[in-house]
């Protein structure tokens, strides 16, 4: 977009390919600095004449059983990062987690891991974690803190007071065994539940049409037609790997090209989903009604059933659209899915409503096994609000949430909070939550303790701890326990449980040993057992149109407020990787900001950077926020991320390398972002992240952010470009017509020529290694990203190294625009290190440093490296790294997330992608242990192992039958600049569209 | 004319110092090299004894060896397969016997020190057996063979590849305490990867690729 705007101020510098920071002027310098520097010399002298450290070997005593020093094992368990339930595999070294896997046998994740599932390993060697229980914010034991609380809890019980457990979606069903029993122990004790990112109206649409209040389990795999309304569904909505994998296998491109599904969104700011959608409409956040309730009509009439709830408004999208979307949704009847985020629950039942017309209910909305992702009820939350408010709540015990951060007018309940009687917190680490409560339990990391959880209906996933608990921890079913008086450890609960309830409800297994055995192997067991009670039939008497939509006043702005995929709620806000994390779209990192149209920003006068003073129309905020001009968006809307500004990101104060022009990576508050959540309302009984609208001033001053999507650009600048090349097509499309009709795809290509300094190709006798991406299946979700830092020791660079564009991920995501709104269309690319057989920066490395190998390999030897830069200077991809500084590595307990395998990289050498050279490495070796040939798909990148969409496909192109040779033939393979020869290993898919726009796009 | 002559003579004396020390240049080690490195370890074991005298097969203890990335310093409870009855060296044993037999007494238990670190680690009682509330404490060896933190070798492959123990660790069975025989070096590595490749490793045709990346990621 900058491009096209042709913003020489923020283009300047994009176009300038090798940027240097500016100077600042030099402080004379002093006697300490001399001193410094002297002393400096004089160690590094004595440093270099010592022998080498003398380094100890401790064995164990009495070796574990099945732990062999340095070999890697692998147990399944459930991602305990959000209520999704995705299934992880966990790689054990020598007993400790040390990376996430997606587990491919689980029936909703297939094998994905979103970005913060990824992230969660940091969670567990969090330093600033709680290893003991508190009492008013000092250190006390278990034992007092059990004997004082249950003493506070018995003298309620006596008085009658009311006691409630306020927690976020939980779906262990041991934990909600143990909460019920809990509950029953007391004559006014009620368990109230919310979600930061709520799903209620969708619930509480279905009490009032199917007498149930239930979130149906979405099956988008099922689907011909999908429908979005609002809901970021492949980003951040109820459960987004399990849905981006039902939606990739919708989309697939298989036999014929007419069965892929038709994607159709309809949103006010440009979501994950929103660009991949075939069709993309803008509208306000509060006509989603209105929207909803024009379909409905035109469908009630196809169906001959009555609905008088068309609104006499106009529709936000022109009638035809909605005729045309009509008709195809009513053609694929019992195959079509619409799914709203509103949090309106009229809107929702004229969803339901139209669900119900076509038919897809029993089929891509299944409520015979709900989903149990979301169970907030904003209703009991509004009225547990309203008890606090009025005093009238004896004790709150809050688990798995953090209400005062999340809810609007939080400080007020934090003071609620302080004058309670009795307040319980069970934290992980510190937040707003904990601060105001007068106990705090500590509770486990998900990978330290036993668990159990059923995501969805009959699906039931066991977690099993990889390690012993770090501090002086207790998960919050022993507690419970505890406080009921009959303690017994976690995995005796557990156990019990399943023995009890899952084990009859299946029949695969006759022995509950071997059963038990089976499940905690595989990490997740199908329960054939009943389905509960048929929901009634649907309820048309329920069915009401939904208010007009009114469009906000003159000067004023509807906000929507929404959750980035890589932070969601904000209850990850500690994790360093997940807020240096790029947003998908918009391309910043470290910092919330406000997002607005160009049309908008260009009509108020306000440009990019700008920090705008957002004010609720009433009364609520203000938020200063800077602004990002974001094509795609609703020009009457204003789109601010929640889960930013949390109290646990004040650690990133001296986030970064220390130097002299170092920069801060938290802002004026002393924390990352600012929080929104102020902006949230109950709205008939539904916690709306739409109900506000905002004027908009300027606050008087500018915030430069951290953008990444203009570094490392591809672009040749307009005075270097030959042959006219300032634009390169880096993106290619086809149509389903042009696949369809075996034609060339994608129209003309750039066409790649052969000259070439290099006598020969490289042989490959044995191995070749290649990467093939599907361009159509990526969402941009950046799982990959973050799998690859784990996996690959990328450190941390901190907000103002982002800036100065040296982020140090090995995997950047692309994300390029094409047309203009209202017709735009995106596409995101991973583009990574190509490996290419004519790598450009191996010929002119002066040390030999970066080098072929036998096996196609583009090798980065960082112990030749000398720093000289000039790959990275030549690398027509931009994808190579440099080690500007020896990044942060002096948190012993954090240092435990290292991978073993893998060199952690030292100030002045370069690095990038290396195809995860460790684990090629490791199956070659394996497999020669074993006496065998390496497998197809044996070798699978931390990148490609992530992936929801299963868009990336790693192997050996020398084997004509691997799954990479296949995706190799495909008409749609592509390699990005082809044209310049440099002959990479990594093949892109082109995007698929549904008609032509204007062929490929460029850079 | 003066500064000529004196270069000249310079010249001619870097040039023959060269040429005298030129045998020594090649024994130099390597800025680095630990090669000869023989530290004192916490406990005095042989394994002349064992591996030489005895016999016993080196993946018999470094079991890892087979199947990790490292070979691995045993457990204590692997020491203790053996010395839960085996105390002391056979000498010993047999000179009390020896003396019990002419004292006319019952030979009494001999526990030699080494061995007695070994059961101290462990927690173990008079009777060798555990005793509850004792402290255990592992032994921390002294690592020898060091590679630098950017170099990954992995003992699998080579033990599958067929190669001796004692091609990179010396006659470890000669060896009263442990050494490190060889320098180490990369260089040392590529040329014996080059001719594995060529010759084959007792016989057998192997692929020992010389990329970085077979040893550095």
């Amino acid at each position: 977009m900058e491009e096209r705007a042709d913003a020489e101020a923020v283009l300047g510098p994009a176009r300038d390919e090798f940027p240097q920071p500016p100077v600042p002027e030099q402080a004379p310098h002093g006697r300490r600095d001399f001193l410094r520097a002297a002393g400096f010399a004089v160690g590094a002298a004595m440093v270099g004449c010592g022998r080498a450290p003398v380094e100890r070997a401790v064995p164990y005593l009495v070796m574990p059983e099945q732990v062999i020093a340095g070999r890697a094992s692998h147990y399944a368990s459930a991602c305990g990062a959000c209520p999704a339930g995705c299934g992880v595999l966990a790689k054990s070294r020598d007993g400790r987690p040390i990376k996430l896997e997606g587990l491919d046998e689980h029936p909703l994740s297939r094998g994905g891991l979103c970005a913060v599932g990824q992230a969660a390993i940091l969670g567990l060697y969090d330093s600033h974690r709680f290893n003991h229980p508190l009492r008013d914010g000092e250190q006390t034991s278990w034992e007092r803190l059990d004997s004082e609380v249950m003493t506070a809890l018995d003298r309620l019980s006596e008085e009658g007071g009311p006691i409630r457990i306020l927690t976020g979606t939980i779906h262990s069903p041991t934990v909600l065994a143990a909460i019920e029993t809990f509950v029953a122990r007391f004559p006014d004790a009620r368990h109230v539940v919310y979600d930061a990112l709520s799903s209620s109206a969708i619930a509480d649409a279905h009490e009032r049409t199917h007498g149930r209040r239930m979130l149906p389990h979405y099956r988008f795999d099922r689907a011909k037609v999908i429908v979005g309304l609002d809901a970021d569904f492949l980003g951040t909505w109820i459960s987004p790997v399990e849905y981006t994998a039902q939606w990739r296998e919708a989309r697939r491109i298989g036999g014929s090209a007419s069965n892929r599904a038709h994607h159709v969104q309809f949103e006010a700011r440009l979501s994950l989903t929103g660009t991949k959608a075939d069709r993309r409409y803008r509208i306000a956040p509060g006509q989603v009604g209105s929207l909803l309730s024009h379909l409905a009509a035109r469908l009630a009439g196809k169906a001959g059933v009555e609905f008088d709830g068309a609104p006499a408004s106009d529709p936000p999208v022109a009638a035809a659209v909605l005729d045309g979307l009509a008709d195809r949704l009513w053609a694929a009847r019992g195959e079509s899915l619409v799914a709203s985020g509103s949090q309106s629950v009229l809107d929702q039942v004229v969803c339901n409503f139209i669900n119900h017309l076509l038919q897809s209910y029993g089929s891509t909305v299944d409520i015979g096994r709900v989903s149990r992702q979301r169970q907030g009820n904003d209703r009991a939350l509004e009225t547990l609000l309203a008890e606090m408010s009025r005093g009238a709540v004896g004790a709150l015990l809050i688990a798995g949430c953090n209400p005062v951060f999340e809810l609007p007018r939080g400080a007020d309940l934090a003071e609620q909070i302080r004058k309670l009687p009795l307040s319980v917190s069970f934290a992980e680490r510190p937040d707003e939550t904990s601060e105001a409560c007068r106990w705090v339990c500590a509770v486990p990391h998900y990978l330290e303790a036993w668990g159990d959880g059923e995501p969805v209906q009959g699906v039931l996933t066991l977690q099993q701890p990889l390690i012993e608990p770090i501090g002086g921890t207790r998960p919050l079913l022993e507690t419970l326990a505890a406080w009921a008086g009959h303690w017994r450890p976690a995995h005796e609960m557990v156990r019990g449980r399943w023995r009890d309830e899952v084990f009859p409800a299946q029949a695969a297994d006759s022995e509950f040993e071997s059963f038990w055995q089976k499940a905690v192997h595989d990490g997740v067991c199908l329960a054939s057992g009943e389905t509960g009670a048929a929901p009634a039939a649907f309820n048309h008497a329920a069915v009401r149109p939904s208010p007009a939509a009114s469009e906000p006043a003159a000067g004023r702005f509807a906000v929507s407020l929404y959750a980035k995929p890589g932070l969601l709620d904000g209850s990850h806000a500690y994790n360093a990787w997940l807020q240096e994390l790029p947003d998908p779209v918009t391309k910043v990192a470290w910092d919330n900001y406000a997002c607005l149209s160009p049309k908008a920003a260009t009509e108020a006068g306000i440009e990019e950077g700008d920090v705008l003073r957002l004010v609720a129309a009433d009364g609520g905020g203000p938020l200063e926020l800077p602004v990002v001009l974001q094509p795609g968006q609703h020009d009457s809307t204003v789109a601010v991320a929640l889960g930013y500004g949390a109290k646990a990101s004040e650690r990133f104060a001296g986030a970064g390398p220390e130097w002299l022009e170092r920069g801060e990576s938290v802002g004026p508050n002393g924390r990352v972002g600012v929080n929104a959540a102020s902006f949230l309302r109950f709205a008939d009984g539904s916690l709306s992240p739409t109900a506000v609208t905002a004027s908009v001033s300027s606050a008087g001053r500018r915030h430069a952010l951290a953008a990444t999507q203009t570094h490392h650009t591809i672009t040749v600048p307009e005075h270097l470009a030959p042959r006219g090349a300032a634009r390169r097509s880096a993106i290619q499309e086809t149509t389903l017509g042009e696949l369809g009709s075996h034609g060339v795809p994608g129209g003309e290509h750039p066409a790649a020529h052969d000259e070439s300094l290099w006598r020969q190709d490289h042989e490959y006798p044995g191995h070749r290694w290649g990467m093939a991406i599907d361009l159509d299946a990526c969402t941009g979700c950046s799982a990959c990203v973050v799998a690859c830092q784990v996996e690959n020791n990328i450190p941390v660079v901190g907000r103002d190294e982002v800036h100065r564009r040296r982020e140090m991920h090995w995997i950047r995501i692309d994300r390029y625009y094409e047309g203009a709104d209202p017709e735009l269309r995106v596409a995101h690319q991973p583009m990574l290190c190509q490996h290419c057989d004519h790598a450009p920066c191996e010929t002119v490395c002066p040390v030999l440093a970066t080098v072929h190998s036998d096996e196609g390999l583009n090798q980065q030897v960082y112990n030749r490296c000398v720093g000289t830069r000039y790959c990275a200077n030549n690398c027509p991809y931009k994808v190579r790294r440099f080690n500007w500084f020896d990044y942060a590595r002096d948190d012993p307990t954090e240092n435990l997330a290292l991978n073993p395998d893998v060199t952690v990289r030292s100030r002045g050498v370069m690095e990038k992608c290396s195809f995860c050279a460790q684990r090629i490495q490791e199956a070659k070796i394996e497999a020669r242990r074993l006496g065998i040939a390496v497998e197809d798909g044996a070798i699978r990148t931390a990148c490609e192992q992530s992936c929801p969409a299963h868009a990336i496909v790693f192997g050996d192109v020398n084997d004509s039958e691997s799954q990479i040779s296949r995706a190799l033939a495909s008409p749609r393979a592509y390699r990005v600049l082809e044209e310049i020869n440099v002959r990479p290993s990594v093949t892109y898919l082109q995007v698929v569209r549904e008609d032509s726009g204007k062929g490929a796009s460029s850079g | 004319m003066n500064i000529r002559i004196l270069t000249i003579s310079l010249g001619v004396a870097v040039v023959l110092v060269g040429l005298l020390t030129l045998d020594a240049v090649g024994t130099w080690p390597l800025p680095g090299s630990q090669q000869g490195y023989e530290p004192a370890q916490p406990i005095a074991y042989s394994h002349r004894l064992h591996a030489g005298e005895l016999q016993i097969d080196c993946l018999y203890c470094h079991f890892g060896a087979e199947m990790s990335r490292h070979a691995g310093i045993p457990a204590a409870s692997v020491c203790m397969n053996c010395h839960e009855f085996v105390t002391a060296p056979l000498g010993a044993l047999r000179g009390e016997d020896e003396l019990a037999r002419r004292e006319n007494r019952q030979p009494r238990e001999v526990v030699s020190p080494e061995l007695a670190k070994v059961y101290a680690a462990m927690g173990l009682g008079k009777d060798r057996k555990p005793s509850p509330g004792t402290e255990t404490r592992p032994v921390e060896w002294v690592k020898v063979h060091n590679l630098p933190d950017y170099v990954y070798f992995d003992h699998r492959a080579h033990v599958t590849a067929g190669v001796a123990c004692q091609a990179c660790h010396g006659p470890v069975e000669t060896m009263e305490r442990m050494r490190q025989a060889r320098d180490l070096s990369m260089g040392w590595c590529v040329n014996c990867h080059r001719d594995a490749t060529e010759n084959g490793i007792s016989g057998r045709a192997v692929d020992a690729s010389v990329d970085c990346v077979t040893c550095h990621y």
